[in-house]
């Protein structure tokens, strides 16, 4: 294992920021390579956690000569947010990922993201662990924008049981992941977990989804056993539950927790008063992918998101 | 008087509603006239243009006869981050200026962008005031893409600003509201000016008088167009930027909006720690600074300044 900086910025008052990069396998092998970036944003606890597990890891299994490929990892971009319970960059409050490729002559993230954007090019693969960028939790799902440059059949090795395949945001266009797929990385997203916390079943479930990708694709010479046959989403098999009033929120569901039709998902109360002002229920039979978070809820607030059952076979069967 | 409307509230958690209000001044027949809305505080931090809101409805209150047009003035898109000092959607901290057209099947900041599209669709012009952000001080200016160069620019030049920035559009502006409401055919200019977290009263002035221009221009009102000035083009010369080459405490040497000449000090990037100077900041052209850094604290690579000067490298 080679521990490294891969940038390392002054700072007028704290200590430097560094990010740091953890190399494994041969630098010269003929194997696949692979680069996995970790918490780009100060409440990406899970995926910092995700990351540091697999440095852990790949580290006993180097030693045991198992690697078969080269692997980076780096779990933590934005160690200065995290150190400060920010989200952002603390200074100007710029989102790290939203400045990829990056600008070597630049402002400050700009500089920052084209420095780690210059180690990244190159890898046959990129897979970076990212949190909700909205207030709430989901399973763990693989999320593949659509560049013209992306792989959905290799995303499937992960055996994750879900892919959200979708068109790209404007916005996304400053984001790592379509900056890496244009460069010719087969790159996707494994978003999972709530912000600012660690859910252990989750990351346990992307730790070994990682594995299986890294095994399937002779990153790593290890056996695993077989993940699901992932089911392929898109905005239009997704239906959303929303909060018509605002107040105390309370989940009656998990995400992953398969539902009926008519079920109820969830309560609000009235935040002074106690009463109660909504009785969530679902309006499909479906899977709960993604809930709000957060105890206090905004009217109109997304509060489930459910992979519908009857707009799939609505979706296959006009396909056929 | 105007009429104070509510035009979008949502129920907050505790015993409160967030809402964006909006003042409309019209005539008594509003059929087949122009519409105008003038919009501030998209970003929390940014608060010239509530006073440019302030200055154009005392304008209207004293002149109701003039009114030929609607004229809707929305001083306060992100309300609650302007109460608190927040320049994103608290409790969400996402950049309302980067979610437009929004969606009414997305989260908060989302709706709420979609909230801002429809109230305001139908509007033959809109003008989104901000006044940069804390760390940079600007001079009234219009920033258009270079797609909408030939619909904008004539309209920008009666605002009474001192600069047109037309620069190549970058996909993440598809995200802004301005991006939406021209999409949707109203023709919306983007206004920066002054400095976050302050207000400048000169530069409200100067605004007012090009609002009342341009209006005066479309026959939204029924005055005299204003003697205003022609701001300077881009396409006439460059801009070039000033980064931070290091950390540090960043001391200006000269005055916002200095012609300068090529080769003059700008600043000094200083350690207050060590007593050193630590980089001397040059200007690399001669021309208007036109920004210049109000947040002294800096990193590599930091915003320091702006200067726009003619290709040639003369001085404007």
């Amino acid at each position: 294992m080679k521990r490294f900086d891969i940038v390392s910025l002054e700072s007028p008052n704290r200590a430097p920021l560094r990010i740091e990069g953890f190399l494994f396998g041969e630098e010269n092998t003929e194997g696949p390579s692979i680069a996995i970036v970790g918490a780009m944003s100060g409440d990406h606890i899970n995926q910092l956690y995700v990351a540091s597990g697999l440095v852990e890891y790949l580290r006993i299994k180097e030693e045991e000569g198992k690697i078969s490929g080269r692997i980076l990892v780096i779990p933590a971009v934005n160690a200065y947010a995290l150190n400060m319970g920010e989200k952002n960059w603390p200074l100007d409050k710029t989102d790290l990922n939203m400045m990829f490729p990056g600008y070597a002559q630049g402002e400050t993230t700009q500089r920052i993201a084209s420095r780690l954007f210059e180690t990244l090019k190159g890898y046959d693969y990129g897979i970076i662990l990212e949190g909700r960028r909205d207030q709430g939790m989901c399973l763990p799902y693989v999320k593949l924008i659509q560049s013209g440059y992306e792989d959905l059949e290799c995303v499937k090795d992960l055996g994750m049981g879900f892919i959200h395949y979708r068109p790209h945001e404007p916005v996304e266009t400053a984001m790592l992941q379509y900056n890496w797929q244009l460069w010719e990385t087969k790159a996707f997203s494994i978003v999972f977990g709530k912000n600012g916390s660690i859910d252990q079943n989750d990351t346990d479930q992307v730790h070994t989804a990682i594995v299986r990708f890294l095994s399937k694709r002779d990153i790593l010479d290890f056996h695993v056993f077989e993940g699901h046959k992932s089911n392929i989403l898109d905005p239009n098999r997704i239906t959303i539950v929303k909060a018509s009033r605002a107040g105390i929120f309370i989940s009656k569901v998990r995400c992953g927790t398969a539902i009926k039709k008519g079920e109820v998902v969830g309560v609000i109360m009235d935040a002074l008063s106690g009463k109660k002002l909504e009785k969530m229920l679902s309006p499909c039979e479906g899977i709960v992918t993604c809930q709000y978070a957060h105890p206090l809820i905004f009217q109109n607030s997304i509060a489930f998101r459910i992979a519908s059952v009857e707009l799939c076979c609505q979706i296959d069967a006009k396909r056929e | 008087m105007g009429l104070i409307e509510e035009v979008i509230t949502i129920e907050l958690p505790v015993g409160e509603s967030f809402r964006i209000q909006r003042c409309r001044y019209a005539p008594k027949k509003e059929e087949g006239i122009k519409r105008i809305s003038i919009v501030s505080g998209i970003h929390g931090d940014e608060l010239e243009g509530q006073y440019v809101c302030f200055l154009l409805g005392q304008w209207l209150r004293n002149n109701p006869d003039k009114i030929r047009g609607i004229i809707d003035i929305y001083p306060a898109i992100n309300s609650l981050g302007i109460d608190s000092i927040t320049r994103s959607i608290p409790f969400y901290d996402v950049d309302l200026n980067r979610i437009f057209p929004g969606s009414k099947n997305d989260f908060l900041p989302a709706q709420i962008a979609d909230g801002v599209v429809n109230i305001m669709k139908g509007s033959d012009f809109a003008i989104d005031i901000h006044s940069s952000n804390v760390f940079l001080r600007e001079i009234p200016q219009v920033r258009i893409a270079k797609s909408q160069e030939e619909i904008l620019v004539p309209l920008a030049n009666l605002l009474n600003i001192d600069f047109v920035w037309v620069h190549d559009a970058v996909t993440v502006l598809e995200s802004t509201f301005a991006h939406a409401m021209n999409t949707i055919g109203t023709k919306t200019l983007v206004v920066e000016m002054g400095v976050g977290m302050r207000l400048g009263k000169a530069y409200g002035h100067q605004l007012l008088d090009g609002l009342l221009n341009l209006m005066a221009h479309e026959g939204i009102l029924d005055i005299e167009p204003l003697a205003v000035r022609m701001p300077i083009q881009s396409h006439v010369g460059e801009v070039a930027y000033l980064n931070a080459a290091c950390p540090g405490l960043f001391v200006p040497a000269i005055e916002h909006c200095q012609v300068i000449e090529k080769g003059s000090v700008v600043g000094h990037i200083v350690s207050a720690l060590s007593g050193e100077v630590m980089d001397e900041v040059i200007a690399p052209i001669s021309g208007m600074l036109f920004t210049i850094r109000a947040y002294p604290i800096v990193y590599e690579g930091s915003l320091l300044g702006r200067i726009f000067g003619k290709t040639n490298g003369d001085s404007q």
